[in-house]
């Protein structure tokens, strides 16, 4: 028949109803045996006469429309076996097989029919599945996330502009680059232009200004000061103010290699109110002296366990250990760490980038601070804040990361970041109050694990901001480029818009999207005059283009067709960097080259600083990191799950999964490995016995500890998956099926019963979760939950191991395995399930690479072709090539 | 999404190429937008909490809360005011801000419109998006203003001792205004020169949008099989927000609507009397809501823990102590002058209430289409549980009053989330909210 012949051979069953009408009607046309035809209308003679009565007598009753038992519904099938069908086909076909269904209270199918049911459906099946998915190209949109890489690559701007953006919906694999649940709304896009027009205003300047720098600095040291403020300062309850006489402030001109004017702090006030103690008093009062703007205090809870939490000496500030307060836990508390050290000061830039320069060393304890000591060994790490004071303490935000300060010799330690990354009072400029609005510069020692370390000295803290190297800026620079065409509006305009765009949109720009802009800029230039102004209209609308905003596979035909070479710099740059793609990888787009030179360039872009981009926002949803950010972990039962603790042990997994790829490990150290990857903090968290002296910086260290290793004992993941009191099989269970071995639960059906609550008898959690596995409605799904979380009975909220000899975490898992406990577990994942686990992370992997949900031949495909890397083990590096160098990564 | 206008957007397009829109036109546009039944928000902050006397003073029948629950309550002498307008409001009860309790009491008022996490703030982003801003952004392309932020003293205060209600989508205060001639002024009176920026700033912004969308559609064009789903949403948004734009354009140009204003007396002042400042205030908003300037509006009336001019407005009513003193007062005598105060705020919102209720839109009282909350961020002072809850208006937007509704720990977000699908904002939650309130006083939520 010469529709189905000029079809694509195996799109023909999706088309078979309509097909089939069409048979009818032009009946009297002879069919080619050989012809697809003929089978696909034998198989759907086949499922009406034999196929669709079984079902409509042993299943439909419940499985209808209005029943939907278990959520499902057998009354829609059809022979088309279509696409989204498939999964259900294959849970039927299993069922019947395994005699599952119908269920034993029900009438029962003759073995024979059986036999017919299964047949056709495996016969179905397989001609399905040699269908392949047609593909039409893709249209998605940037992740938040990715879009503020982009801008930030793109612009050379260290701000986060994108707070505005709602974040992303999570798709049913769980991840926020999906295609179909990356939305767009008039508020989202609005929200774009704005975001574009501020990106813009910083990023250009005016060339003929001279920009304005604030740059101070102070100095510590008993008696440094040869001039002391006389007043009194005051900053508030808890507050322990440095002794005016051990501080000095200079106002400083930077050497800069341009003009610029110096910006003079206001040392002269009138406030009409202030605090005495916790009363408010109103009187207007003058002050005058630097010593108002600029102060120095350590805030914080009293009673330093250990010496003076800091001290001044003649050779600047020394700083022990900043604890987390322990009512911080509570949360309430905000007056923040023992030893928290700031400068507190009225003005700062209002934008741009800034830089705290820490004149810092490791002070020298004498004699206890020999080499061949542990305590020898140890340094101090600086860590830098910015943020405000509030009535209640502070809200302080890192400035970077902590650096170690390890030698004695002063030296300077340098934090940048962009002024509006932090918190900002927002308080009107004349705003009656002597306390509002002040901000902060917090430098602390950084507590790790607790341990007893030498002392952080201070010598000085320079502030300089907006911070310039060159001006006008490179960001400035980066648009209007060195050009000899610059006394030419029209033709720079052209040139500044054709570079700008050609970078925004990831390829060369075409004529005709280059006319829109040019004519942007012609109307705006021919109105106003402004050149500026004329450009940054024309460049507003290239940062708020689809080309800019969007990832694009442009697609002729619904037949599979190789990417070109931008789109693919795109696709593997977005997938491996969470970014745009770099110089190289348009160089290679622009040259055709990049297909060639995959296995270069991806080993190129693992090596990348930017590759912690992606495994940072792969890894947290893929394993769901998102739910140990939400989790409110109960104090006095966690009372190491501290805030800060907290945010080390988010970094874990991680760090972890970094560290299998860069190192190309075998993939069952995911499940299984006798080493960690931690910092002082996470190592202390696990009690390793052998500690590491890395401060903040993750190693691996052999955990020497059976009940350590691989993600599934990562406290980050164990407690996310709790209450945060009481450990929950389920929720680990759920995770685990769905995570690491890929066979997903069943969605709750709808109208589940409520479950009996206890009828008085004492029942243990396992007689619980039976109980609630027989419940009808209810077994289905827990039957493949329950046997995967009962094994982490043994590991408490905090996702630490309890010493509890009597727990029973023995499981007997859904292919009827017994295992001991979440060790036994582990090993059978790591080996008699390994296959599987390749298949979840590639699975996973895939999705996030394609940014989309799989199609079932896609996901048969992974299933059965990446059996061939078993062979070396499943090595990391292995796994990612395998999908990138995949008809599903390259086609289009 | 709501549809804005129907008018042709082409049309409108056209005339600012140049040519000067004809007054018909834009009176048609006008109508079209007034047609439908406009709906409204209007958020009031008292803070320092409300009088629950201490029962050993035998002055329960001074308790902000009525005495008993559901349709049979009855108004507490604080709350007498009120109880001309019983059939057009309800108190609720029982709720809180789960992120209140976390947090240094002197926070409910910088959160009690936000709900956020002020203990534990996202880096750079200190607030989080005030309920009327969230109405504001779905309001805005319907009237002049998005909104109408208004204190009893001007500016933002700072954290924690917060002079505004308001917060953006980033979370940053919104100055308020406190001056009702200036309020006046810019409502009522706007002037050329701001006009005329204010023009040509969204005459810019529609250029730009609609060579965005030129280039979109030449883009889509182009893109054969490619799957098209993403790309309608965007030209959809531009287009829907082109739509606005204009529309706003077009409001500089539609005379407003002739009120009379003879009541007004500009002159007042939060320095003056207490009860003339706010009866002048709550007349502007009245007059911006009936003269459709403005859809949203938050008004703070008074300010925590003693700052700004109204804690010493007790003292102005012939009260011992200030207003801050009075919600710390253990003594019998103090909690009855606490109590007083909450009598003399009643008596106000009554009489904002009965402007409302006075002013009619096309099918109801204005009263009807607007939703009124009134509350505290903390039920006495600094105790940030069972918040002062009172809800008045909406009846049109399927509010049904004339009840002591209570909830047993229920989250304030959902109250918002509830506000805000009775308004029609279909949004799937607001800040930490759970879902809407349920079986409660909304009826379409």
């Amino acid at each position: 028949m010469r529709l189905i012949v000029l079809a694509n051979r195996n799109r023909a069953l999706a088309l078979l109803a309509v097909m089939l009408l069409l048979q009818v009607g032009l009946s009297g046309r002879s069919t080619s045996d050989e012809t697809p035809g003929k089978t696909i209308a034998a198989e759907e003679v086949a499922f009406k006469e034999q196929v669709q009565p079984l079902l409509q007598k042993f299943c439909v009753r419940c499985h209808n429309a209005e029943n939907m038992e278990s959520g499902i519904r057998v009354d829609q099938l059809t022979a088309a076996l279509e696409e989204r069908q498939l999964p259900l086909w294959k849970d039927i076909l299993k069922q019947v097989a395994d005699e599952d269904m119908p269920p034993a209270d029900e009438p029962q199918p003759t073995a024979e029919q059986r036999k017919s049911l299964t047949e056709w459906i495996t016969r179905a099946m397989t001609v399905a599945r040699s269908r392949p998915t047609p593909k039409n190209g893709s249209v998605r949109r940037l992740t938040v996330a990715q879009y503020r890489n982009t801008l930030r690559d793109l612009l050379g701007l260290q701000e986060d502009l994108t707070d505005a953006l709602p974040p992303e919906g999570i798709s049913k694999d769980g991840f926020a680059n999906n295609g179909q649940t990356l939305l767009l709304s008039p508020l989202q896009v609005e929200t774009y232009f704005d975001i574009a027009e501020k990106a813009l205003d910083l990023c250009l300047v005016d060339e003929n200004s001279k920009p304005v720098i604030q740059n101070f600095r102070m100095d510590f040291g008993t008696a440094i000061n040869p001039q002391p403020c006389p007043d009194n300062l005051v900053l508030g309850a808890l507050n322990m103010l440095l002794n005016n006489a051990d501080f000095v402030v200079t106002e400083l001109k930077p050497r800069k290699p341009f003009d610029f004017q110096p910006f003079a702090m206001q040392t002269q006030f009138e406030f009409i109110e202030g605090y005495v103690g916790n009363d408010t008093i109103r009187a207007w009062k003058k002050f005058d002296s630097i010593y108002h703007a600029v102060f120095a205090c350590v805030r914080g809870t009293p009673g330093y366990p250990k010496g003076e939490a800091h001290q001044v000496v003649a050779s600047g500030l020394l700083l022990r250990p900043a604890i987390p307060s322990p009512e911080i836990f509570g949360q309430s508390n905000t007056y923040g760490p023992m030893a928290n050290f700031k400068i507190s000061l009225r003005e700062l830039p209002e934008q741009g980038t800034f830089r705290v320069t820490v004149k810092a060393a490791r002070y020298d304890e004498g004699e206890l601070d020999q080499s061949g000591t542990a305590f020898g060994q140890r340094s101090p790490s600086l860590g830098v804040y910015l943020g405000l004071r509030r009535d209640c303490g502070s809200t302080l935000t890192r400035v970077g990361k902590p650096q170690a300060v390890a030698n004695a010799e002063l030296q300077d330690f340098i934090f940048e970041g962009a002024i509006n990354d932090f918190p900002t009072p927002d308080v009107e400029k004349d705003n009656v109050n002597y306390l509002a609005g002040i901000r902060e510069i917090g430098i602390r020692s950084e507590y790790t694990d607790g341990r007893d370390m030498p002392r952080l000295l201070v010598r000085s803290v320079e502030f300089e901001g907006p911070f310039y190297d060159s001006w006008p800026p490179a960001t400035h620079r980066d648009i209007f480029l060195e050009s000899p065409h610059k006394n030419d509006p029209a033709a720079y305009a052209q040139e500044v818009i054709r570079s700008f765009a050609t970078r925004a949109f990831r390829r060369p720009v075409t004529a005709a999207e280059l006319e829109t802009l040019v004519r942007v800029w012609k109307n705006s230039f021919a109105d106003k005059n402004d050149f500026r102004q004329s450009i940054k209209d024309a460049l507003l609308v290239v940062l708020t283009s689809p080309q800019f905003l969007f990832l694009i596979e442009n697609s002729s035909s619904p037949a599979a067709e190789d990417l070109d070479g931008y789109e693919l710099a795109s696709k593997l740059s977005y997938f491996m960097w969470n970014a745009p793609p770099d110089q190289r990888l348009l160089e290679l787009a622009a040259k055709n080259a990049l297909h060639q030179s995959l296995d270069a360039e991806i080993e190129r872009m693992i090596r990348d600083p930017r590759f912690g981009q992606f495994v940072s926002e792969f890894a947290s949803q893929w394993l769901s990191l998102d739910k140990f950010d939400v989790v409110a972990v109960e104090a006095q039962r966690y009372p190491k799950l501290t805030r800060d603790t907290k945010t080390q042990l988010r970094q874990e997994p991680i760090q972890f999964l970094r560290y299998l790829i860069e190192h190309n490990l075998p993939l069952r150290n995911v499940v299984q490995s006798d080493f960690l990857v931690a910092n002082e903090v996470t190592a202390s968290y696990y009690d390793l016995a052998s500690r590491t002296e890395s401060g903040f910086r993750f190693v691996p260290i052999k955990h020497e500890n059976e009940n350590l290793g691989g993600v599934l004992t990562q406290a980050g993941i164990l407690a996310g998956l709790s209450d945060g009191r009481e450990s929950n099989p389920i929720k680990r269970g759920a995770w685990l099926a769905r995570k690491i071995i890929a066979e997903p639960p069943d969605d709750p059906p709808p109208n589940v019963p409520q479950l009996k609550e206890d009828d008085g008898a004492k029942l243990t959690l396992r007689e619980k979760l039976e109980r609630h596995r027989n419940q009808k409605g209810c077994a289905k799904c827990h039957s493949g939950i329950d046997p995967w979380g009962l094994p982490f009975e043994t590991f408490d909220a905090g996702g630490l191991f309890k010493k509890d000899a009597g727990l029973d975490a023995r499981s007997t898992l859904p292919d009827k395995t017994e295992i001991k406990d979440l060790n036994g577990l582990k090993t059978y994942l790591a080996h008699d399930r390994i296959d599987q686990l390749a298949f979840s992370f590639l699975k996973h992997t895939a999705c996030y690479a394609v940014g989309r949900s799989l199609a079932y031949n896609e996901l048969v495909f992974l299933q059965e072709q990446s059996v061939s890397l078993k062979a070396n083990d499943y090595r990391m590096q292995e796994l990612l090539r395998f999908v990138i160098k995949s008809d599903l990564f390259l086609k289009k | 999404m709501p549809t804005s206008l129907q008018l042709d957007r082409r049309a409108v397009l056209k005339g600012l190429a140049g040519v000067t829109l004809t007054l018909p036109l834009l009176e048609a546009m006008g109508k079209e937008v007034a047609a439908k039944t406009p709906r409204r928000f209007c958020a009031m902050y008292t803070a320092n909490g409300m009088s629950l006397p201490n029962p050993k003073h035998g002055i329960d029948d001074w308790s902000w809360f009525p005495k008993t629950e559901g349709r049979a309550f009855e108004f507490g002498k604080s709350t007498e005011p009120l109880k001309a307008f019983r059939e057009k409001l309800s108190f609720l009860g029982g709720l809180h801000h789960p992120n209140g309790p976390k947090a240094d009491p002197h926070l409910c008022s910088d959160m009690w419109l936000t709900g956020a996490p002020l203990h534990n703030p996202k880096p750079g982003m200190f607030n989080s998006v005030a309920l009327d801003q969230v109405v504001a952004q779905h309001t805005k392309q319907f009237c002049r203003q998005p909104s109408l932020v208004l204190s009893i003293d001007a500016g933002v205060g700072f954290l924690s001792r917060t002079g505004t209600i308001s917060y953006n989508v980033e979370g940053k205060p919104i100055p308020a205004e406190n001056n009702p001639r200036r309020v006046f002024d810019r409502l009522f009176r706007g002037d050329r020169a701001s006009l005329a920026t204010q023009r040509e700033q969204l005459q810019r912004r529609i250029k730009l949008v609609d060579a965005v969308l030129e280039s979109s559609k030449a883009l889509n064009k182009q893109l054969g099989q490619s799957d098209r789903e993403k790309m309608d949403q965007y030209l959809t948004s531009l287009d829907e927000i082109e739509a606005r734009l204009t529309a706003s354009e077009k409001w500089i140009d539609i005379p407003l609507k002739t009120q009379d204003y003879s009541h007004l007396n500009l002159d007042a002042t939060s320095e003056g009397e207490p009860a003339e400042y706010y009866r002048n205030m709550f007349d502007l908003i009245a007059l911006a809501f009936d003269a459709d300037i403005t859809r949203s509006v938050a008004f703070m009336l008074n300010r925590e823990d003693g700052m700004g001019i109204s804690d010493t407005f007790p003292l102005k009513l012939g009260l011992t102590r200030t207003h801050h003193n009075l919600s710390h007062a253990e003594d019998k005598d103090g909690q009855l002058e606490f109590a007083k105060y909450d009598q003399f705020l009643s008596q106000q919102v009554a009489g904002f209430l009965k402007r409302l209720e006075d002013y009619k839109d096309n099918d109801a009282s204005v009263l009807d289409n607007t939703i009124v909350l009134f509350g505290s961020g903390a039920s006495t002072t600094h105790y940030p549980k069972n918040l002062p809850t009172l809800i008045a208006g909406g009846s049109n937007m399927g509010l049904k009053h004339g009840t002591y509704w209570r909830g047993k720990d229920l989250r304030m977000s959902n109250v918002f989330l509830s506000i805000l699908r009775s308004m029609g904002i279909e949004q799937d939650s607001f800040s930490d909210s759970t879902g809407t309130l349920g079986d409660s006083i909304f009826s379409k939520v």
